[in-house]
């Protein structure tokens, strides 16, 4: 099937990106393997998938994976949020202090 | 002018505290008028584009600058930090564009001093202001509302920006809100650290340069969800 193929190819492609990229620390990078490793197993063996989804109480495996995917997203961009909210603190700061530096004095005034 | 009948002695210790963001246009005038009466006038000019610092600075203020834009909380901010570090007993806030009155900050200066307060707002609720938009008035009357109910504060004018206080209550009141949210951040502060407070009446001249730069209606709802993600993410 040409889903399959499709499917598989960019995982490999990101299994082979994530063992290049040196950004993440290695424990992180054997997490993400292990979770492209599964993707690529459920790719292969949808049947499995629609089991595990029994499991809980999902009727399909697609399901499961779309439910997932909503709470990982949703996690993801409060994480980001907060971490950009922390940045433009640590901005505000920084051009504060480059600010408070270089304070520029009147030209002399000839007022007593 | 009228510093003549104003002894200069009075007003040695005061900071007066300009944030400026493409002002170009007014801020010599400003700073000009402030510098006849104060000795220490501080411009923030916070990342503008235009002449706005160097105009400042050659009219006679001490000017810091923001490497880029950040809001006018920010400024504010870090003028009153400055105010502070050079030792100043008293840090007052005043709008750029020219909407304040000098009297009127003298008058707020005489008060916060004499009656031993904290700190002194401006109010043009409890003044006459000249032709103060009708729309405008509704958006500040429903800010008003917004602030007694959150904090508890009995105040006629949130969004003032004239007002004088000592250099405890500046310490204490630290702006966080880099944009338009500090005027609520100070008054919740003034709650929050229970300061000593009055409102005192100015007049604010709606020029066409003042109105022209001021919050539209719509900025209501940005400051809304500015205090809003300042209460989620403290």
């Amino acid at each position: 099937m040409i889903i399959k193929f499709l499917l598989i190819t960019l995982l490999a492609l990101l299994v082979v990106f994530v063992i290049w990229q040196k950004i993440t620390s290695p424990a992180v990078r054997r997490t993400a393997l292990i979770i492209l490793a599964i993707g690529v197993y459920f790719v292969l063996q949808p049947d499995h998938a629609n089991a595990v989804a029994h499991l809980v109480g999902v009727g399909r495996g697609a399901d499961l994976l779309m439910y997932l995917w909503v709470v990982v997203t949703f996690s993801a961009v409060l994480v980001l949020y907060l971490k950009i909210v922390e940045m433009s603190r640590m901005l505000t700061e920084l051009a504060r202090r480059l600010a408070l530096s270089e304070p520029i004095s009147p030209p002399d005034r000839s007022k007593p | 002018m009228e510093m003549s009948s104003i002894p200069r002695l009075h007003l040695d210790d005061v900071y007066v505290v300009v944030a400026a963001y493409c002002e170009a246009g007014i801020i010599t005038e400003t700073v000009g008028s402030l510098v006849d009466c104060f000795r220490h006038v501080v411009v923030v000019d916070d990342g503008s584009p235009d002449a706005t610092a160097e105009r400042a600075s050659r009219a006679g203020a001490v000017v810091l600058r923001h490497p880029f834009n950040l809001g006018q909380g920010a400024a504010l901010q870090t003028g009153i930090a400055y105010a502070l570090e050079q030792g100043a007993r008293y840090v007052a806030t005043f709008d750029a564009d020219g909407q304040h009155a000098i009297s009127d900050l003298k008058r707020i200066l005489g008060v916060l001093k004499e009656d031993d307060l904290d700190i002194v707002l401006g109010s043009r609720f409890l003044g006459e202001s000249t032709d103060l938009p009708r729309l405008r008035r509704i958006g500040l009357k429903a800010a008003v509302l917004f602030t007694r109910l959150t904090s508890g504060l009995r105040l006629t004018d949130t969004h003032n920006g004239l007002r004088a206080m000592t250099a405890d209550a500046a310490r204490k009141l630290k702006i966080t809100q880099n944009r338009m949210a500090h005027a609520s951040e100070i008054i919740n502060g003034i709650a929050c650290f229970r300061l000593r407070y009055r409102e005192v009446p100015v007049t604010i001249c709606y020029s066409e340069y003042s109105l022209s730069k001021g919050q539209k209606l719509t900025g209501s709802v940005n400051i809304l969800v500015e205090l809003l993600v300042g209460w989620l993410v403290r």
